[in-house]
């Protein structure tokens, strides 16, 4: 069959546009033969590994977290104690359980501005179910985080179906949630009355062989679960491809619309999770719990490394994000500055981080 | 088409020399369709054989997509019939011609920039093993698809979007063969946004489409590309057919005549 190409002829007239001189080359090249091989991966070993690291969108939310350790450790002694290592790890635990759902939605890019409403909203629902309903905890905890996928279902629906962006119909639901808090509650705490031991409480929010809060093994679990989903599973790859090229995944036969539906439903569930692990905590819920929330837990997936516009992320990047927020928090403190000092510091790092992620992104490109 | 050629056998690049014994592999007859007012396609025969390349032109508005997207099921035609392998067929969509071995290769090439070779080539069709992606097949088959285009894509694992314009295109017509076990590769317009060097890769691929006795239609504005990798050449004018001519019998100033009509020459 290759000879039979090459050996065709062509009429004299065609050389008139110039035909000749294209087909020697393609004679040429089919001469040549097949390229050499493809590569299955890049360059192996260690120079390939580094390439890798070097290459790893995380790369840049990896280094800060390494040397704000450092520097905090430096700074003061008591930043790297296992007590106060395991403290931050608590604190972030809620925001990086939410921070997961958000990650799946910015990467099919939607985002999700009603998070802190919900969070708050559910932790409401939840504690008056338990307290003025008589509800069993984890019946109610089902039933919260059923709702928070109701929610992100309506979210997602009028989002994608009836064509508003999602900012619009979210910043909606926040402020419908926050006025549904503060109706359900009255604008008072709901507090439930569990005995001390009641096993909701120790596995919402009691230690793990008196040290380890429960909490963090709900965000380890959370996290894993959701990186495995998102790397590793069809629905994950239909996230990145909706995110990344809207029309090429519908022609691709994707549901981009159900994606991204799923993806709010998703965020909504964890909310109810979030809710649960704060409610064992104080068990208290506050009618304003989440107010402004929303902020931290977008800068926690933004630092990570996942951009606003989608096709990119990974909830490892969201987990290094959050504990970057964390460890600011948390040295502030120990260094005794003062805490309206927090909210610069946060806003400069989040400035900062997308500044060298885009540093960085323009010279590999 | 007058001199009836003997078979001789099973190289398919010797189809169109036969046309008259074998089936085509695609046959439209008498399609018409219309946009409100506008007749976009008139009483069209249309056919391609296995391992054929078809050049498909005209100008502006002539019908040529129009064409394409009845063959790629995209549109239904008003009137006229759709033969595949000598069997009436009707696409209600894409996936039906998809379905029968015709795969279309968007101008657009709709790829997500951001992911690698491999899973723009298994886009939306993600082989798994249980609930987890086989990575690993993908990788191996489309290593072997872009191996079969000769392309010279580095590694399957790099992001679409750094790759170069023929590249780009070589893995949207990878996804097209390895996707449909393609049959049939439409293109439209594979070159208009490449450079020379670029245009040259894909018209290779083009022939390395046919030397694997696939059958491809071929959109272009550019004549010299056209005559460099086409069979027959289909002229299309205001929606009616202007002509066909296979390639040996023809040269550009008579498409071109076709093209506008001899009456303005």
């Amino acid at each position: 069959m290759e000879q039979e190409l090459q050996s065709q002829n062509f009429p004299q007239e065609v050389s008139r546009c110039g035909t000749n001189s294209v087909d020697a080359v393609l004679d040429e090249l089919e001469s040549a033969g097949a390229p050499e091989l493809l590569t299955r991966a890049g360059p192996g070993g260690l120079r390939g590994s580094l390439q890798a690291l070097l290459r790893m969108r995380e790369f840049s939310v990896l280094s800060a977290t390494i040397l704000l350790f450092i520097a905090l450790s430096l700074a003061t002694p008591l930043f790297p104690q296992l007590d106060n290592i395991l403290l931050v790890a608590r604190q972030i635990s809620i925001l990086a359980i939410i921070a997961t759902g958000v990650t799946f939605l910015f990467i099919s890019g939607e985002i999700d501005l009603s998070i802190g409403s919900i969070y708050g909203f559910l932790g409401i629902v939840l504690a008056s179910l338990i307290a003025k309903f008589g509800f069993n905890p984890w019946f109610a905890l089902l039933v919260v985080i059923v709702l928070g996928a109701a929610i992100g279902f309506v979210n997602g629906t009028v989002t994608t179906r009836v064509g508003i962006p999602s900012f619009i119909v979210t910043l909606g639901m926040l402020s419908i949630l926050r006025g549904g808090a503060l109706l359900a509650s009255g604008g008072w705490p709901v507090m439930i009355k569990l005995p001390r031991d009641d096993p909701f409480l120790n596995i919402t929010s009691g230690h793990v062989a008196g040290l380890v809060p429960t909490q963090v093994f709900w965000m380890i679990g959370i996290m894993v679960i959701g990186g495995f989903v998102l790397s590793k599973t069809r629905f994950g790859s239909h996230v990145y491809a909706t995110g990344g090229n809207q029309e090429a995944a519908i022609l691709a036969g994707i549901n981009t619309k159900w994606v991204k539906t799923i993806n709010f439903m998703i965020t909504g569930a964890l909310c109810g999770v979030a809710a649960a692990l704060l409610l064992g905590q104080h068990r208290n819920a506050f009618p304003l719990t989440g107010t402004g929330y929303e902020l931290d837990i977008i800068a926690a997936v933004v630092i990570g490394g996942t951009p606003l516009f989608g096709g990119a992320g990974s909830i490892l990047g969201t987990f290094l994000g959050a504990a970057v927020l964390g460890m600011i928090t948390n040295g502030l403190v120990l260094l005794g500055a003062s805490a309206y000092f927090e909210p610069v510091a946060k806003g400069s790092i989040i400035v900062a981080a997308i500044l060298v992620d885009t540093l960085i992104r323009k010279r590999r490109v | 088409m007058e001199q009836s050629a003997v078979p001789t056998g099973t190289s398919p690049t010797t189809a169109e020399a036969t046309g008259e014994r074998l089936i085509p592999l695609v046959e439209l007859r008498g399609i018409s369709k219309s946009f409100g007012h506008v007749q976009a396609l008139q009483r069209v025969d249309f056919c391609v054989f296995p391992g054929e390349v078809v050049g498909l032109v005209g100008d502006n508005g002539a019908g040529k997509s129009t064409l394409i997207k009845i063959i790629s099921g995209a549109y239904q035609p008003d009137s006229g019939v759709i033969l595949i392998d000598g069997k009436p067929v009707t696409f209600h969509s894409p996936r039906d011609a998809m379905m029968m071995g015709i795969a279309t290769v968007y101008q657009n090439l709709a790829l997500v920039d951001q992911r690698d070779v491999a899973a723009n080539i298994f886009l939306g069709r993600e082989p798994t093993k249980g609930i987890v992606i086989d990575r690993r097949r993908m990788v191996e088959e489309s290593v072997q698809v872009l191996q079969q285009l000769r392309s010279d894509i580095p590694s399957v694992e790099v992001p679409v979007g750094l790759l170069s314009g023929g590249q780009r295109q070589a893995v949207a017509i990878a996804r097209a063969v390895h996707q449909a076990a393609a049959r049939l590769v439409i293109m439209d317009e594979p070159v208009a946004a490449l450079g020379i060097e670029e245009s040259r890769k894909v018209l290779r691929l083009i022939k390395q489409l046919k030397a694997q006795g696939r059958a491809v239609i071929v959109i272009s504005h550019n004549l010299e590309h056209v005559f460099s990798v086409a069979d027959r050449i289909v002229v299309l004018r205001r929606g009616r057919l202007a002509g066909v001519r296979r390639r040996e019998d023809t040269n550009a100033a008579e498409i071109v005549r076709l093209i506008v009509g001899a009456e303005h020459l």
